[in-house]
């Protein structure tokens, strides 16, 4: 009886329509992501045929991964009157750690300062602002840590100059290299993403809630620890673990610091590990060693994700009570206050755009080779762009590349919201899930599993990133980049009424026909806006296209080419063509946040859980 | 045009019942309507009517065809839903033409058929207007016209007019009723409203918690109610405990000291003596004077009247049980003033007592 039923409502929910869908994201998903991630545990889990820990204990064991006393590296060292701040070598594994920790701390730090300035108070420019703070949110991968390395420089960085030499500021000079300074580079561009979430917390907050608190007596600090700060977790918790995970598979800034400044501590993390791993993989193959580190990794990012997930779930009760006049509060700050804000931001503003200033001027004048300062205005690197043909190729590939993606994308994510939001099959919260959770997995977790499953399963074949990696890095972005896409358009779909399908069906017209003339026509612009969200991630997209880029010169998308410039393969001054490449990444993303901005009404998503 | 037939269907969610073991059969032409409080699985029950939902158990047929698992767009039905549904994207004139194409109508008689329904429903000259631009009145009205454009086997009304304000809820529904009367197409309505529920209907099923507590037309429903729960939905009215004192042709009931003669809603009701037992008294059937038929005594104490108009409410308390009469505007009842008043038998419905839920 009950089997008859669910077969009977199988076939109702299951028609033709569905049923594709259904099929080809689930193929999609276990293709692309879930089982090469399943055979890279599962290898990292065998040792001579058998289950094992071996791997992971080798990792924990070794004093290059996991080492509880410092073996080198400096931490407020005064030599010679230069400050050294580095950081302490405490193994790649606790590095990595270490590095994720401070960065999503700082973040967590900065983030909520800049959002409750932004949610709470009027001031005079606050909309310059508001978009100023969203400039480190600009791609310049690996560029922007070699600027700050650049700046940090003991003798000719311009930071010194200023603060020691002219403004006699510092009793010595300051050298940021190493661990902090890969913790600097990703703070400055992370801290964003925790200010947006918990920004738009803070403004859903129903008023009334911090109104009835100070009617009752509370104000100030008080007032905010009690309930702001309670009422907006969702929004931090959120931004946090998206900066952890960030941070944790960040391949640009220890990269970009190399580059920068060669010193060997910004080699001691996890993801530099992987990547060099892959450089081994053409002449070899890759170590169940690297297998075992990017399981680590992947498991806490996953873990850390799910866990947030949930809490957010469960705290976002401050939503629920809506009513009444709804002006989020904010006040006109007394003098004094004003000054404080007016500072602290322009201060952080200055600091976190320093990657994206000094990238334009990388591009634009002959900085790169001058020294401390640039003397002349060149538009040679920019016309590089259209001349060099590495470069014009890395650009095609990446453009063609991130279309196909985003086809696939759209494709992918529109079945899935559809399903998810609309049908009643068995397994599709599972489906959600999937879908959901490539945001938590690490992009050269993802790349090691790639070569793992293909390499080994599909050799000499176009799936064989050996042979050819281009097919595996679109899909490599579609999988990574899929949650924009379908959750925007899951939001468009939450828009709609069901009725209005209904109606539609009511009337006659087939499951396919209420889709394409329906549904289609209404969420059109949220497909579109995460559309274009998704290919400028596409095009900026750094862990997998810097390891499985790798493989093939001729397939090299921009960021694995810029790599290459910054790590120093290619000739001095190179570097500024990578920042060429930057201003275009650059460009493009503006272009699309104003479309997204004026033409399809909307705001760009950004991250979050 | 056709027969709509339920048979025992059931629908669960969860633990909640919304359809429980429904058997009721709706004439070709008629103008059906659900009648219940929010929640009771009036809607539920329409939706598998239009195979929008579909029953745990039981069947559904149109005409004695089966239709049970027949997916909606195949059953040719036109629903109007409550908040109209209307395609914000479309034009008046392509909401109403869509299932015209759907069906492959060809251009010149689908725009002949439009403007037809558009005439019918008063929408003539609005065409290329879109939903965002109509009122309340008008979208209601397209939503009608779309669903009557295909010529359904049966047209679903749920709750059609619950969005408008009062008074175009009162010209509404004469026009919907006018418009079947015209189309004589079995029509099946939900409401929570009971007036208009009353106004509309040929029939009325009462449905509450799933179940479906009577079936009838509206006088019947009014004046015969076969349960509590019937006669405290439908109308106003005062209900007074008692025991059955004797049980014969009419009911002898005892309320304290009162001995009141009353009558049996239908015939299948049993009550023995000695059982616990609820009176109806609907406030306008009491009179003053007493009148020639058989009727039933009642003395109190004026506690408050108020002045509504075309009547004056008055209530009277008799040892401490409380009682609403309607009596004339004029009458002269000062509060304090001990009256007697009159209530015919057969206007007294005697009821077994159950659970009120």
């Amino acid at each position: 009886m009950d089997v008859r039923k669910t077969w009977n409502r199988l076939r109702r929910e299951l028609d033709l329509m569905t049923g594709t869908q259904t099929l080809l994201s689930v193929f999609i998903l276990i293709f692309f992501l879930i089982t090469p991630l399943f055979l890279m545990v599962e290898e990292a889990f065998v040792y001579k045929g058998e289950v094992s820990l071996k791997w992971f204990f080798d990792i924990i064991g070794d004093a290059e991964f996991v080492s509880f006393k410092s073996k080198g590296g400096r931490l407020f060292e005064v030599h010679r009157n230069i400050m050294y701040i580095w950081g302490l070598d405490h193994g790649i594994l606790l590095n990595t750690l270490l590095v994720a920790v401070v960065v999503t701390v700082s973040c967590c730090v900065i983030g909520v300062a800049v959002a409750l300035i932004m949610a709470r108070y009027k001031f005079r420019g606050k909309e310059v602002f508001r978009v100023l703070l969203l400039i480190p949110l600009l791609a310049t991968p690996f560029v922007n840590a070699y600027v700050i390395g650049k700046l940090f420089k003991p003798t000719g960085g311009l930071i010194n100059l200023i603060l020691f030499d002219i403004l006699h500021l510092l009793p010595w000079r300051i050298d940021i290299d190493g661990l902090f300074g890969i913790a600097l580079a990703q703070t400055l561009s992370y801290y964003p993403i925790v200010y947006l979430n918990v920004f738009a917390t803070l403004m859903n907050i129903d008023p009334s809630l911090e109104e009835q608190a100070e009617n009752l007596g509370s104000k100030g600090f008080r007032l905010f620890r009690s309930i702001t700060l309670p009422l907006s977790l969702p929004g931090l918790a959120a931004g946090a673990i998206i900066v952890f995970i960030f941070s944790m598979e960040d391949l640009g800034a220890p990269i970009g610091f190399l580059g920068a400044r060669a010193n060997p501590l910004s080699r001691k993390v996890v993801s530099y590990q992987i990547y060099s791993s892959f450089a081994e993989a053409l002449a070899g193959g890759i170590s169940p060693r690297t297998y075992a580190l990017a399981v680590i990794m992947l498991i806490l990012s996953v873990i850390g994700f799910v866990i947030v997930k949930q809490f957010v779930s469960l705290k976002s009760y401050a939503m629920l009570s809506r009513g009444g006049r709804w002006s989020p509060r904010a006040r006109k700050p007394p003098f004094k206050y004003g000054c404080v804000i007016y500072i602290f931001l322009v201060t952080l503003i200055i600091a976190a755009s320093m990657p994206q200033i000094g990238t334009v001027l990388l591009a634009t004048t002959n900085w790169a080779t001058s020294g401390t300062l640039p003397t002349e205005f060149t538009t040679k690197y920019l016309s590089s762009l259209a001349t060099n043909p590495d470069v014009t190729r890395a650009i095609v590939n990446s453009l063609m590349y991130s279309s196909a993606a985003i086809m696939i994308m759209i494709l992918v994510g529109a079945s899935i919201a559809y399903v998810v939001a609309r049908r009643d099959i068995p397994g599709r919260s599972l489906l959600d899930v999937f879908a959901t959770v490539p945001v938590a997995v690490p992009g050269i977790a993802l790349a090691v599993g790639y070569f793992l499953f293909f390499s080994r399963n599909f050799r000499g074949t176009f799936l064989d990133p050996l042979t050819d990696p281009a097919l595996l890095l679109i899909f490599a972005y579609s999988v990574r980049r899929l949650p924009f896409t379908s959750r925007a358009i899951f939001a468009g779909l939450q828009q709609i009424d069901v009725s209005l399908e209904e109606a539609s069906l009511n009337i006659g017209a087939k499951r396919s026909t209420t889709f394409l003339r329906i549904v289609l026509p209404m969420i059109v612009s949220n497909i579109v806006g995460g559309g274009i969200l998704s290919f400028v991630y596409s095009m900026s997209e750094v862990s997998t296209s810097s390891t499985l880029g790798a493989l093939r010169e001729d397939r090299m998308p921009i960021t694995f080419f810029i790599s290459q410039i910054v790590y120093g393969v290619a000739a001095v001054g190179a570097v500024s063509i990578g920042a060429a490449l930057c201003v275009l990444l650059m460009s493009i993303q503006i272009l699309a946040m104003v479309i997204s901005n004026l033409i399809l009404k909307q705001r760009v998503a950004f991250l979050g859980v | 045009m056709v027969k709509v037939e339920l048979k025992e269907i059931t629908k669960r969610f969860g633990e909640v019942l919304a359809a429980d073991n429904i058997t009721l059969e709706i004439s070709n032409g008629e103008f059906f309507t659900f009648l219940g409080p929010s929640g009771c699985g009036k809607t539920t029950t329409l939706r598998i009517i239009a195979g929008l939902e579909f029953p745990d158990s039981g069947k559904l047929f149109f005409n004695d065809d089966d239709v049970t698992n027949l997916p909606t767009y195949k059953r040719n039905t036109g629903m109007v839903f409550q908040n109209y549904a209307l395609w914000p994207h479309m034009s008046v004139f392509n909401n109403v033409a869509y299932g015209l194409k759907i069906r492959k109508i060809s251009k010149e008689e689908a725009k002949e058929r439009v403007q037809k329904v558009l005439n019918l429903v008063n929408l003539a000259g609005l065409e290329n207007r879109y939903p965002s631009q109509l009122s309340g009145g008008q979208q209601q009205r397209v939503a009608l016209a779309r669903a009557l454009v295909i010529e359904p086997k049966v047209l679903l009304l749920d709750e059609p007019l619950s969005n408008l304000d009062a008074k175009l809820r009162l010209r509404m529904r004469e026009e919907i009723k006018d418009l079947q009367k015209r189309l004589k197409i079995t029509t099946i309505y939900v409401t929570h409203d009971q007036e208009e529920a009353m106004v509309i209907s040929d029939r009325i099923a009462i449905q509450n918690k799933g179940k479906i507590l009577q079936v009838g037309t509206p006088t019947e429903i009014y004046n015969r109610p076969q349960s509590l729960f019937v006669a405290t939905f439908i109308g106003g009215g005062s209900l007074l405990e008692g025991i059955a004192d004797k049980a014969g042709e009419k009911i002898q009931v005892k309320i304290d000291n009162i001995n009141i003669q009353g009558v049996l809603s239908s015939d299948e009701q049993r009550i023995k003596e000695g059982d616990k037992v609820a009176v109806v008294l609907r406030p306008e059937n009491f009179v003053l004077e007493k009148p020639k038929s058989a009727s039933n005594q009642l003395r109190g104490i004026v506690e408050w009247t108020a002045f509504v108009g075309s009547r004056t409410d008055v209530r009277i308390n008799i040892n401490e049980r409380r009682l609403i009469i309607h009596a004339p505007p004029d009458v002269d009842v000062p509060v304090g003033k001990e009256v007697t008043f009159y209530i015919s038998q057969e206007d007294t419905i005697v009821l077994p007592m159950e659970e009120v839920s």
